[in-house]
């Protein structure tokens, strides 16, 4: 095994541990839309706080009461929330 | 004390004599032509200042009453909230499903007859238009204030099943 090999074989796992989250917590405007979506939805929570996108069209909001919510289209194509 | 008596009549007379009496009495002799004059001259002022105030006012309401009437359809208002930046596509698509539900019960109060069935669902339709003004005011004032003008309006269209078939 020549040396960059080596380096690479163990820079790897740590560039993949720096990396980002597959998520979008800090947007501003998601966070806006899943609020206004709960709202819509009458699902207590007074503001999502954060939000971890976990599929398409699926996300994870945690509200400023504590509630967590995973909010998602469901097959018929209708925006649904459930309280985790 | 006859005299005094009388005296006091005229005087108590004069008091309760009309307005315009008054004044032309209590004017002084040299303004007797003037207040002979005057009510001549009132009168073309009554007719000048109404003239002149009323054109002012309703100038202005003309103007702006153009903006109200802009109201929206069922068509133009989905197309404007499909448009709009102020709400993402969650609370789009959240906003289209209950539209389409509220559209689903009239139009099943409409098939099954009855104005009293529709009557029913306003309180419905007014929590929907609440709930999208709620969304929509702050990132799209124009659009708020264009469906609030238009709340009636849409709800004649719901209302009327002839106009609501025609939607379709």
């Amino acid at each position: 095994m020549t040396l960059s090999a080596r380096a690479a074989a163990l820079l790897v796992p740590f560039a993949l541990c720096a990396a980002p989250p597959a998520s979008a917590a800090e947007d501003p405007a998601l966070l806006k839309d899943l609020t206004a979506v709960l709202m819509l939805l009458a699902m207590p929570c007074g503001g999502v706080l954060n939000a971890v996108r976990q599929a398409d069209n699926a996300h994870i909001a945690t509200c400023k009461d504590g509630s967590r919510y995973r909010v998602y289209v469901n097959a018929e194509g209708r925006a649904a929330a459930q309280k985790l | 004390m006859r005299s005094a008596a009388l005296s006091v009549l005229l005087i108590a007379a004069g008091c309760a004599a009309p307005a315009d009496a008054p004044r032309a009495q209590s004017a002084t002799p040299a303004d007797t032509p003037r207040a002979q004059t005057a009510p001549p001259a009132d009168k073309p002022r009554a007719k000048v200042v109404p003239a002149v105030a009323r054109p002012a006012p309703v100038a202005p309401a003309a103007r702006e009453a153009p903006k109200p009437a802009a109201t929206l359809d069922v068509a133009a208002l989905t197309e404007r909230l499909r448009n709009t930046d102020a709400i993402g596509l969650f609370t789009k698509l959240a906003l289209k499903n209950q539209l389409d539900d509220l559209l689903q019960q009239v139009r099943a109060q409409h098939q099954g007859g009855g104005k009293d069935g529709v009557t029913a669902l306003r309180q419905p339709y007014d929590m929907l238009v609440l709930k999208v003004l709620a969304v929509v005011q702050d990132g799209d004032p124009s659009l708020a204030r264009t469906i609030s003008g238009s709340r009636e309006a849409l709800w004649g269209i719901l209302a009327d099943p002839v106009k609501f078939n025609a939607l379709a």
